[in-house]
């Protein structure tokens, strides 16, 4: 096992390079650049080329991308070019916490409310409750966030006034826990209901591929409670495929969430990824890239070590 | 059977709760709306009850400040926040007169032959920290710009001065290259910055410098207190202000990014004051102001809509053809269409806020038989498909706009039914933002016609867009070029007498009238939402903070 997670290491170097290749000739492609998108008669083209020339924004694109590589094997993602002077560390751990606070508390209340909505439906597929659930769990997925986010707070918050229309704290209030949680609420929800709806279905259908296999049958036969089937042999094997879920959902945990905290004003790490990409601002940019790249590997090993957790058939 | 009546159920279910959030919204739109422009009745009755100090004034925004240095940061959020960490030599007031009432010079003096200008600051200025502002930080300042280590984006406002020197404690004079009327309007309205803090710090290292993104101090109305990235920036009224202490206590500037949650805000009374509500929200936003408690105020924006030909396109060499073209445009159409009748026809490059607005120019206004016919005179002629034609040629323009900006994307959609008229085929292009500056970027021009809108700067020099030497390198995309406005031009940038320069800038605007190089389109009407019980606001079209340190709140 150990060895199979050194190799499986080893691996992703190549792959992240590649990524960063990519992304970095990607970026350097679309046109503009950080002060370049200004237009101010008063303004003259030479007035930037003192910034461009500081940065070298306008040496040669591989000559960019070794720089920031040798920064960056260092592990130091540079200054950001439009807040100048602010490390890009320091604007990402800014906003880390208020994401991972957002991204946790969605996908837990996801799984919370969807494995057993999901299990449920597997126990009593096409009853009239699990068609509703999939109704709803189809309408989860076609909503899109931004329009779910601007309902539930032209309802919640403007209408009845119940919660905050966005942020992640009142202003000028002093610390509160549930200040806090009443901010995150709304934006929690909005996130949950798009993960919810997948994990509902794939629950499901996974629950529904072990119900029908031989060793549930041999159990009910042997005069067990189905509750207690259910839970003891149906559980453990139909949740392998969702924990492969699992892993692919951890990267959305840096920037999936763009749209929802757009909608909110959440000070998280999609905002400044989607601000960076505007401003062209070019190592914010692809810190987070790499960061997210990190993400999906990490994820991906962890989904087959958890496998291997929970499957004592795969070894590696 | 029972299978679809479920579904039915499940899907009304949820439909009804999305219904009746929609309704929600609107259920506040009962009262009466409030009217716009309402300060003349309002001073009488607060002429017994003085000023009120206190109070916290959360202000919204979709953009967010990226630094707090005058000379480094080029983005509007940046410069709100700017405005009351930082005071200026001089500024502009709602007329947009450059003026030295609430700024810190108290007395300035041009030279005899218009190259040299002495400013006496007043005495009582000081920084957030105490130490007074003089002469040095003045020189210290605009020494900035000057260097050749200066790596900001500023350096062309500053490009006339030769030198910046320190007279006495409060005096300094600053000497110029050549005549130039827009002085005082372009350099003189930057923020002074300490030099007590920074005079050590290498110039080639300011732009990075944490002063600008940690610590700003300046001399203005309200201290900087605190900055959390992507949600607000704090700022506190200064005690000492050299204009006396502002009103109210503090200001709140509140970051929500999405242009929609922002008015849901506004409803919510998480903002109370907003400067960007588009035209087509207007309505929504009147609907519910009084049930929120804010009133809207409007005016003219500082800007203009237009149609802008490629004239290096045969089409379009022909002033009489553009002309055509402006009359057979119904611009009072769009408008009352497009703008939700919230602006006004344009017939220059100038706002008619500026002292410099000549009113009396040649108009083109909507007649489409005098389009055909003057099509006609210059050699168009309806072809079989009724498109005009010239030389085996259809009359067939390609009209770009950028993408996103619904209301352009919008009069694009008009011009076609309206040109269609007097047999122009017009076919529209939407173009991604930057994409769309790439093709009118110098050398490059492609494009034949192209709507699009400037911001109009406080001065009112028209050269940058119109004269014939910022065609290969400056904004002059159209390739116009017409020699006696050029001269013209030229001459009013050398005229001190406001007077005679206005004479001057007036005949150029009748000029670019007659010559159309561009149909221009309409103003914008630009609406603020703020606090009903808000006193002491004066709309300046350019600055949305303009005398933050006048503005109360009336006890209620």
């Amino acid at each position: 096992m150990v060895s199979y997670i050194f190799r499986r290491t080893l691996m992703a170097i190549p792959l992240l390079l590649g990524i960063t290749i990519l992304s970095f000739a990607i970026i350097k492609a679309a046109p503009g650049g950080p002060v370049a998108m200004l237009m101010d008669p008063k303004m003259k083209a030479s007035d930037r080329e003192k910034f461009e020339e500081k940065y070298g924004l306008n040496d040669p694109v591989y000559v960019q991308y070794f720089k920031w590589l040798g920064n960056m094997a260092k592990g130091d993602f540079g200054e950001s070019l439009i807040k100048r002077g602010t490390p890009v560390s320091e604007l990402i751990l800014n906003r880390l916490p208020n994401t991972l606070l957002l991204m946790t508390v969605s996908f837990l209340l996801a799984v919370l409310i969807a494995i057993p909505i999901g299990i449920y439906s597997a126990m009593r597929p096409y009853s009239p409750l699990d068609y509703t659930f999939t109704v709803g769990s189809f309408l989860g997925v076609a909503t899109p966030n931004f329009w779910f986010g601007l309902i539930l707070i032209m309802f919640f918050s403007v209408t009845l006034g119940w919660f905050p229309t966005g942020g992640v704290a009142t202003l000028n209030a002093p610390f509160s826990l549930w200040d806090r949680i009443h901010h995150l609420i709304l934006p929690a929800l909005v996130l949950a209901t798009a993960d919810l709806a997948a994990l509902t279905r794939y629950t499901r259908s996974s629950m529904l591929d072990v119900l029908k296999q031989d060793y549930i049958r041999t159990a009910k036969s042997k005069g067990f409670k189905e509750k207690k089937v259910v839970i003891k042999h149906g559980i453990r094997n139909g949740m392998i495929p969702i924990i492969t879920l699992f892993g692919l959902m951890l990267p959305s945990f840096i920037g999936g969430a763009a749209i929802t905290e757009k909608v909110f004003a959440w000070p998280g790490l999609g905002q400044l990824f989607i601000d960076s990409a505007f401003q062209r601002d070019y190592p914010v940019i692809m810190a987070l890239t790499v960061i997210s790249a990190v993400f999906v590997v990490i994820g991906n090993l962890l989904a087959d070590i958890l496998y291997a957790i929970f499957d004592p058939r795969i070894e590696y | 059977m029972k299978k679809p009546a479920w579904l039915l159920l499940s899907l009304m279910l949820v439909l009804s709760m999305f219904l009746a959030a929609c309704s929600g919204g609107g259920k506040t739109n009962t009262t009466e709306s409030p009217k716009g422009e309402t300060k003349g009745t309002e001073k009488e009755e607060t002429k017994n009850e003085g000023p009120v100090q206190g109070g916290d004034l959360v202000i919204g925004s979709t953009g967010a400040p990226t630094m707090f240095n005058p000379l480094y940061s080029n983005d509007a959020s940046s410069s709100d926040i700017e405005d009351m960490i930082f005071s200026q030599l001089m500024g502009s007031d709602i007329g947009l007169n450059t003026v030295k009432e609430g700024n810190l010079a108290e007395t300035y003096e041009a030279s005899e032959d218009g190259l040299e200008f002495t400013i006496k600051i007043v005495e009582n200025a000081k920084f957030h920290d105490g130490e007074p502002l003089d002469a040095d930080d003045v020189v210290f300042t605009y020494n900035i710009p000057l260097s050749p280590d200066y790596d900001g984006v500023r350096k062309s406002y500053f490009e006339n001065i030769e030198k910046v020197e320190k007279i006495d404690q409060y005096t300094v004079k600053f000497t110029l290259k050549q005549v130039d009327a827009q002085f005082p309007v372009v350099s003189l309205g930057f923020g002074i910055l300490p030099e007590h803090i920074l005079k050590d710090v290498p110039i080639a290292d300011l732009g990075e410098h944490e002063f600008n993104t940690k610590n700003p101090i300046g001399s203005g109305p309200f201290k900087f207190s605190e900055w959390k990235d992507g949600e607000y920036v704090k700022v506190v009224a200064n005690d000492d202000y050299f204009d006396g202490r502002p009103y109210l206590d503090s200001v709140t500037y509140k970051l929500v990014p999405d242009a929609n949650a922002i008015l849901a805000q506004l409803q919510a009374g998480d903002i109370d004051y907003y400067a960007g509500i588009p035209q087509p929200d207007v309505p929504t936003v009147e609907s519910y102001a009084d049930a929120a408690g804010l009133r809207l105020e409007s005016g003219l924006a500082l800007s203009y809509t237009y149609l802008a030909f490629n004239q290096r396109d045969d089409k379009f060499k022909d002033k009489k053809v553009r002309q055509a073209i402006t009359h057979a445009i119904d611009r009072k159409a769009i408008v009352e269409h497009v703008m939700a009748g919230l602006g006004e026809v344009a017939h220059v490059p100038e706002s008619p806020l500026s002292w410099a607005y000549n009113p009396d120019v040649p108009k083109f206004e909507y007649d489409v038989e005098k389009a055909k016919k003057m099509l006609e005179e210059e050699g168009w002629k309806p072809g079989a498909d009724g498109i005009l034609e010239k030389d085996g040629k259809k009359f067939s323009v390609e009209v770009k706009t950028n993408q996103g900006n619904k209301v352009r994307e919008d009069i694009v959609v008009i011009l076609q039914k309206q040109l269609k008229e007097v047999g122009i085929e017009i076919k529209p292009q939407i173009v991604e933002f930057s994409s769309l500056i790439a093709d009118i970027d110098p050398g490059v021009w492609n494009f034949e016609a192209i709507v699009l809108g400037w911001s109009l700067g406080i001065d009112p020099d028209p050269s940058g867009i119109f004269h014939t030497k910022e065609i290969e390198k400056g904004l002059n995309f159209t390739g116009y070029s017409n020699p006696e406005i050029d001269v013209l031009m030229d001459e009013q940038l050398k005229e001190l007498d406001k007077n005679k320069r206005k004479e001057m800038i007036g005949k150029i605007q009748a000029l670019l009238a007659e010559d159309q190089p561009y149909t221009f389109l309409y103003y914008p009407k630009e609406f603020r939402a703020m606090p009903k019980n808000l006193e002491g606001y004066e709309f300046h079209p350019k600055a949305q903070m303009y005398n933050i340190h006048k503005w109360w709140l009336k006890p209620e």
